[in-house]
């Protein structure tokens, strides 16, 4: 499969729909407390984008688009879960203890904060990370 | 265009700071204020007066669901046909569209009305290769209807 096809119509929507499909990760990571939704669908669609980026153009565009390395991703993600539940040591309650609390933010105005989307967070990058890493590693390999 | 519609925006936040009320009411109508404005200079600008083509894109979704709903029932046409006298086949279609959004736009018209569908666009973006499923009476009236689609987007791009 070496013919070469012009891919005007796939570019040109993949230039929009990725948006929309990054935002709607976005939107799913953080109604994830209350709603169906979370970190871990939120990094699956977000690295679905990428893909459909992957799939529109070739993977050394997409290298220089975002010049990510996924496994230092996947590492930074961990990070986040770790510090998030050791951080609960430092208040002298148990591994894994979250916080929470209701803060007065100057453009959200009365909003409940609470540790669980740090860990979320981390979360998020992994399943980002490792996904990116299975798929480009498929891919670069003859 | 782009350009017109953020002075638009910038002239209503700028009333909503003059008018020291941060309402979506005090935005609208320093947004109709701006339009107004904009509309009185609209000779200073390179491109159209942008509202124009706001009625271009209306005219060609309008467009877009009439030949849609048009398009469906000359297909039902087809498949309830107690004989399968049609004719498929592909033919080009030359474009005068320059842009790849335009492309992908008229791509995307002629493909959700039925009976048509683009099979592959030529490299240097000329020329549409269209499949038809009943090529034989229809040529010149598809003929007919990628000209009213094409004139159409030439209208927004314009």
């Amino acid at each position: 499969m070496k013919t070469k096809t012009n891919d005007v119509i796939l570019q040109t929507v993949t230039n929009v729909v990725a948006f929309m499909i990054l935002l709607f990760s976005l939107r799913i990571f953080f109604v994830g407390h209350y709603t169906p939704g979370g970190g871990f669908i939120g990094g699956l669609m977000t690295s679905g984008a990428i893909v459909l980026l992957l799939l529109a153009y070739d993977i050394k565009t997409v290298a220089n688009i975002l010049p990510v390395d996924y496994k230092i991703l996947t590492a930074i993600g961990l990070l986040f879960a770790v510090g998030t539940s050791a951080g609960a040591l430092v208040f002298d309650v148990p591994f894994l203890t979250h916080a929470y609390g209701e803060f007065n933010l100057p453009l959200l105005g009365e909003t409940g904060l609470h540790t669980a989307v740090l860990f979320d967070t981390g979360v998020y990058l992994v399943v980002i990370g490792v996904t990116m890493t299975i798929i480009q590693t498929i891919g670069v390999s003859e | 265009m782009a350009f017109q519609i953020l002075l638009n925006f910038f002239l209503a936040f700028v009333w909503m700071f003059l008018s020291v009320s941060f309402t979506a009411q005090s935005f609208l109508i320093g947004y109709i204020l701006g339009l107004i404005v904009i509309f009185a200079f609209r000779r200073f600008f390179s491109t159209r007066f942008y509202l124009n083509k706001v009625t271009a894109v209306i005219r060609l979704l309008i467009l877009f669901i009439k030949e849609l709903i048009m398009a469906n029932i000359s297909v039902l046409k087809v498949v309830l046909r107690p004989k399968l006298d049609f004719r498929p086949g592909i033919f080009a279609l030359p474009t005068e569209l320059k842009s790849d959004w335009e492309i992908t736009l008229l791509a995307n018209l002629i493909t959700l009305t039925p009976g048509t569908l683009v099979v592959d666009v030529s490299f240097d973006n000329k020329i549409l290769y269209i499949h038809a499923i009943d090529i034989a009476d229809s040529d010149e009236a598809i003929d007919e209807i990628k000209n009213s689609f094409e004139k159409a987007i030439m209208e927004v791009s314009r």
